[in-house]
């Protein structure tokens, strides 16, 4: 069997089957263990059983946080820690995505315009080196530790790397693209933004999806420090109560929600971008 | 429009070195309506030459003179066809065609207006036109450069710079990286869109027969010890001709005079 070889082609269901190999170990050990401890102890909330997370989950999920919410499904989800929680970390995701449209602006001109780029590459690239997180407290202090300051975490944890990513697609757009472009008569800002930024876009964003865990890592690090809602302030505020089988869940939540919106970025980028292939 | 180069030289400066003279005492007029072919071998200065006509480059020395001024950038009064990257890949065949037609009349932020809409209407038809005249077909026109073959590419690409009227085509090794086959086709094509439309065409190539077949004027461009740059080093008219024979003579002039180099 060449089964240890470069050029072994596993079948569909030889792979398939042994791609959901290493999950089912996890999941199996994880449950044994379980079992051996609650056999211990029965009380044991370090390591739950599926029945703790469903009641952890229940909870989290399907009971309002307020009084007199209507007994109705959608109701009681929407009213729910888990719901609430992630409405208020989408909020700042999407704040910190939606300050990433300048970044990639700024990044397109710091490529194309080679003024704009002597103005602020050296100071972009000096900003790159810096680590968020160790202007956090810097943060807390100069916009105290409501929303601006996380949001601005983000911004400054995240966009250096998205401003220097969008300079250097800018720049590797052929040379013969642009001359090209000036002999059928457009101007400066048409080639910046009709030939260079819609060749880039497709790159750009798969940029942006490959920095996804930065905003993540630092929306959680805030949210952990210094919030009063938000996914990750659960998650530091059960870790208090060995609220393991509700953390979990809310693990596995949030890994399903990057997933979701990683996937959602890229049937986008291959809608929107039928000619780009790589 | 008429192309005078007088006494051009074209330094490349070298960090820490003497810099590099690429070309040395070119002079050059060439005549509307000329189709110049532009000979040599890799790296004696001929995409330079190109680029200097365009204004992407400026001369270290002389003056390179479009209708008796110095212009020092391109515009669309001279259209391009290089041999790579001629196409825009995230624009369809007629978008790309039509690119030219409409940021001449339209900028970034009037594009919603109703008038757009009746005017690109009418620029898809006269880029169908062309795109026929370049021999495609007009299921072609909505595909991307990447479902093209080259050859099919390089049809586009002509298209799209001849759309404009540009007064001057100047074409960097434009069929190079195409199969022989499809090469003779293009070449064949591009005479009778020269002879159509009038432009001056100034055409690079490394293939001898090509710029023989192909220009009414061959330019051989030479390195000179001398000098420390190229120069030219030959400058011939080519005889009306059809038939491949009649052009015989001229390419093994050149030939020889070329490979006398290496003598």
């Amino acid at each position: 069997m060449d089964v240890l070889t470069l050029n072994a082609k596993p079948g569909r269901i030889a792979s398939w089957t042994l791609s959901w190999i290493l999950f089912a170990i996890g999941v199996g050990a994880y449950f044994l263990v379980a079992q051996q401890r609650h056999r211990e102890n029965p009380e044991d909330r370090v390591v739950p059983t599926l029945e703790q997370m469903a009641v952890g989950l229940r909870d989290a999920a399907l009971a309002p946080l307020e009084d007199n919410v209507p007994q109705k499904l959608p109701a009681r989800f929407i009213h729910s820690m888990l719901w609430m929680d992630t409405v208020a970390s989408a909020k700042r995701f999407c704040w910190a995505m939606l300050l990433l449209i300048p970044a990639v602006i700024l990044g397109l001109h710091v490529g194309t315009f080679p003024y704009v780029g002597a103005f602020f590459l050296r100071f972009i690239l000096f900003f790159d080196k810096i680590i968020a997180l160790s202007v956090l407290p810097i943060l807390f202090i100069a916009f105290g530790i409501d929303e601006l300051s996380k949001v601005m975490l983000i911004v400054i944890g995240v966009t250096p790397t998205i401003i220097l990513d969008t300079v250097n697609l800018s720049k590797g757009i052929p040379e013969e693209q642009i001359v090209k472009a000036f002999t059928l008569g457009a101007g400066n800002f048409a080639i910046a933004y009709r030939v260079i930024l819609k060749q880039i876009l497709p790159r750009v964003l798969n940029s942006i999806r490959l920095n996804l865990k930065s905003v993540m890592l630092f929306l959680f690090a805030g949210e952990m420090i210094a919030s009063t809602d938000g996914l990750a302030y659960r998650i530091a505020l059960l870790r208090r109560s060995m609220g393991m089988s509700t953390i979990i869940p809310y693990v596995l939540w949030v890994a399903f929600l990057l997933f979701l919106v990683d996937w959602a970025m890229r049937r986008a980028n291959l809608k929107l971008h039928p000619w780009f292939t790589e | 429009m008429l192309i005078r180069l007088e006494q051009v030289g074209v330094d490349y400066a070298v960090r820490n070195r003497p810099s590099r003279t690429v070309l040395r005492d070119v002079n050059l007029v060439i005549k509307p309506g000329e189709f110049i072919s532009v000979v040599g071998q890799t790296g004696c200065g001929k995409s330079t030459l190109l680029r200097l006509i365009l204004g992407q480059e400026q001369p270290s020395s002389g003056r390179v003179l479009i209708d008796g001024r110095e212009r020092n950038h391109p515009d669309r009064d001279r259209g391009y066809v290089p041999q790579k990257y001629s196409l825009f890949p995230d624009k369809t065949v007629l978008q790309n065609v039509i690119f030219g037609l409409e940021v001449a009349e339209f900028g970034l932020f009037n594009r919603w207006t109703p008038r757009y809409h009746r005017r690109k209407a009418e620029f898809m038809e006269e880029a169908l036109a062309t795109l026929g005249q370049m021999g495609l077909e007009s299921s072609d026109a909505q595909k991307y450069p990447s479902q093209l073959s080259g050859g099919m590419q390089q049809r586009v690409a002509i298209a799209q710079a001849l759309i404009t009227r540009p007064k001057i085509l100047l074409m960097d090794e434009a069929f190079s990286a195409l199969d022989p086959g499809t090469r003779r086709e293009m070449q064949q094509l591009l005479r009778r869109v020269w002879r159509e439309s009038l432009t001056t065409i100034v055409f690079v190539t490394h293939n001898t027969y090509e710029a023989v077949y192909l220009g009414t004027r061959v330019v051989l461009l030479e390195k000179n010890a001398e000098l420390g740059g190229a120069c030219v080093a030959l400058d011939i008219p080519v005889p009306e001709h059809e038939e491949a024979a009649e052009i015989e003579p001229v390419v093994r002039e050149i030939e020889h005079r070329d490979l006398a180099v290496f003598a």
